[in-house]
């Protein structure tokens, strides 16, 4: 389940990481790339607390982080439709993601190797 | 392809300026259309100063490019509100329709409008459809109280055992009808503003603003006429756009039936004569083929009006085919138009939309309605009207499927997905979304060669524009703006124009 958490998570980056250049360039997001984005990330955030609760050491701190990303993309992709996106709000979400997205791998690490 | 109405071809307008200062008034009406036009009629007449802000000219949007019909009946039916409502809703909306015709037949007489306003009858039928749906119909109508017959006589070329026959319904011009209330309400000391373009509307303070690029209106009240509310508003998740198109024909012979023919079968068109040049009927229209504004099925949009036509010659002694246009409406979530304040916390902000294909008679409703709130007198109305109604059951059907289909043309906005890969493959007269470093535009070639390229994001909710090839003119897929070549609005609720943009031939 980590596993394809992690998979749903770097697909969403994979396309997050592309809207971001179409942010910083000043460029229109395509609207489809935020309809993939946004659900990809929902589905690996979706696993990883199912994951959580089941497992005797939840993936709590990745999640917390990705929560917070979630929220920083939402309001995003709100002032995306109704206006201009701001970029340094797009670069803190971006930031925050891969900061998750490397707690998770760290997490994933873990339990691997331990 | 012409696609300008009949209406527009032979009414004579006057003219009125473009609002040249700061004002204030009592009210200001944003749209001139049959709702924004009937409400400014009934302010002045009770001694309000109001103001009208026209975008283009008096009755230049949906009023003047609808087929001039007063009826009774409703989009989607009666027994469609019935289900979702109750007896008193349905009684409402029957009666407060019936009262609208009433109301247009006095101001035409008592103001003198030579709109050729005559009363006729209408007949519903189904010819292919369960005639359970025309015997439902008839039974929630009788209910309603409603004076309506069987007949199976109808005086029009269909297939169909019976039909519900509707006394005393009317048909008019529309444009000459509200050039005349224009005409009153100007001589009442109202004032009418065209080609003033609001590009920001609300309330402010204790009253309510709206703005053009550069004079402000300031007012205690203010009503937003335009069919859809400018902006973002909840009313787009909620009433869905549709076009719908027209073709005029006229007969042989000038055997016209005086009637208005509606086939409630899917896809089943709507008929109706008219005295347009003369005073007896010198025309017949038939509407129908409508689809989601900018999702038209056939790139070619001729494709709808041909169907038409053809539905034409092969029931009628054709003399020519004369005019040819479309129009929009908005078909509301739970099939009852939305009237009133703006939003809950509205205090002097109202709206009016969500009115299907039948707006003259509801604008008329809604322009008294509206008149009425403005200036806090009760109206038996408004409250089934009230557009801050929440309906979650009523209107959940139709609102998952519009707002399904408009996260579906989202998707459809990806990196690659264009219509041309290069502007050289447009031939003249063609249009479509080209993808240039990595910025998709809508470009059209006219037919001198001519590139007139905007950006194809819409500046409402950035939805990717369509071309329209019939009336040339960039549509948006999700709540219906239009743009036109140089994308300029043209209707919708988009405020402003999409950026015009260069391209290399």
């Amino acid at each position: 389940m980590i596993a394809a958490a992690i998979l749903f998570f770097a697909l969403a980056a994979l396309i997050g990481a592309t809207m971001l250049g179409y942010l910083l360039k000043g460029k229109h997001i395509p609207k489809g790339l935020a309809m993939l984005h946004g659900p990809l990330a929902v589905v690996g955030l979706v696993l990883l607390v199912v994951y959580s609760l089941l497992a005797p050491q939840g993936a709590w701190i990745p999640i917390a982080i990705f929560i917070a990303a979630a929220l920083g993309g939402l309001l995003l992709f709100f002032k995306d439709l109704t206006g201009k996106a701001p970029k340094w709000l797009g670069v803190v979400h971006g930031v925050v993601a891969v900061a998750g997205f490397l707690m998770l791998l760290l997490f994933a690490y873990h339990l691997t190797s331990g | 392809m012409n696609t300008e109405s009949v209406w527009e071809k032979v009414s004579k307008p006057a003219s009125y300026p473009a609002l040249g200062q700061d004002i204030s008034v009592d009210v200001v009406i944003i749209g001139a259309g049959i709702t924004g036009m009937t409400a400014a009629v009934e302010l002045a007449k009770a001694g309000l100063k109001v103001a009208v802000a026209e975008a283009r000219r008096v009755g230049d949007g949906t009023t003047g490019y609808s087929t001039g019909n007063l009826y009774i009946p409703v989009q989607p039916s009666f027994q469609n509100i019935r289900s979702k409502f109750d007896k008193e809703t349905v009684h409402v909306v029957a009666h407060s329709r019936k009262e609208a015709l009433d109301y247009i037949e006095r101001t035409v007489t008592e103001q003198a409008i030579d709109c050729h306003f005559s009363r006729r009858p209408d007949y519903m039928f189904a010819e292919n459809t369960c005639e359970d749906f025309i015997a439902k119909e008839f039974e929630v109508l009788q209910e309603a109280e409603i004076a309506v017959e069987y007949t199976q006589n109808v005086p029009f070329p269909v297939n169909a055992k019976r039909a519900i026959f509707f006394p005393n319904q009317a048909r008019f011009n529309p444009k000459t009808y509200i050039d005349g209330l224009a005409k009153t309400f100007t001589e009442k000391g109202g004032q009418i503003f065209e080609n003033t373009e609001i590009i920001e509307a609300g309330e402010k303070d204790k009253g309510c603003q709206a703005r053009t690029a550069r004079h402000t209106i300031n007012a205690r009240a203010m009503i937003m006429a335009t069919h859809t509310p400018k902006g973002i508003h909840l009313m787009q998740m909620l009433a869905a756009p549709y076009r719908s198109y027209v073709v005029a024909a006229s007969l042989k012979g000038g055997r016209y039936p005086d009637g208005h023919f509606w086939n409630t079968d899917p896809g089943g068109y709507v008929s109706s004569t008219h005295a347009v040049y003369n005073k007896t009927l010198d025309m017949l229209m038939v509407a129908g083929e409508h689809h989601k504004t900018g999702q038209a099925a056939h790139a070619d949009v001729e494709h709808y009006y041909k169907k038409i036509e053809s539905y034409i010659h092969k029931n009628f002694d054709v003399e020519a085919i004369l005019h040819r246009w479309s129009a929009q409406h908005y078909q509301a979530a739970d099939g009852l138009p939305y009237i009133g304040r703006a939003h809950r916390h509205a205090k002097h902000f109202y709206v009016a939309g969500g009115y299907f294909a039948d707006g003259l008679t509801y604008g008329t409703v809604a322009g008294r309605i509206l008149a009425d709130l403005v200036q806090g007198k009760d109206n038996p109305w408004a409250k089934t009207y009230d557009s801050t109604r929440f309906t979650p059951v009523a209107s959940a059907g139709k609102a998952i499927k519009e707002n399904i289909n408009v996260l579906g043309e989202y998707l459809r906005d990806f990196p690659g997905n264009h219509d041309f890969s290069r502007v050289s493959d447009l031939k003249p007269g063609e249009g479509g979304v080209i993808e240039v470093h990595g910025e998709k535009l809508a470009v059209y070639r006219d037919e001198k060669q001519m590139l007139h390229a905007v950006s194809a994001v819409c500046t409402h909710l950035k939805c990717i524009v369509q071309f329209n090839n019939a009336e040339k003119s960039w549509d948006c897929p999700c709540h219906g703006s239009r743009f036109a070549l140089d994308g300029s609005v043209l209707e919708g609720p988009a405020i402003q124009p999409l950026p015009a943009r260069r391209v290399e031939t």
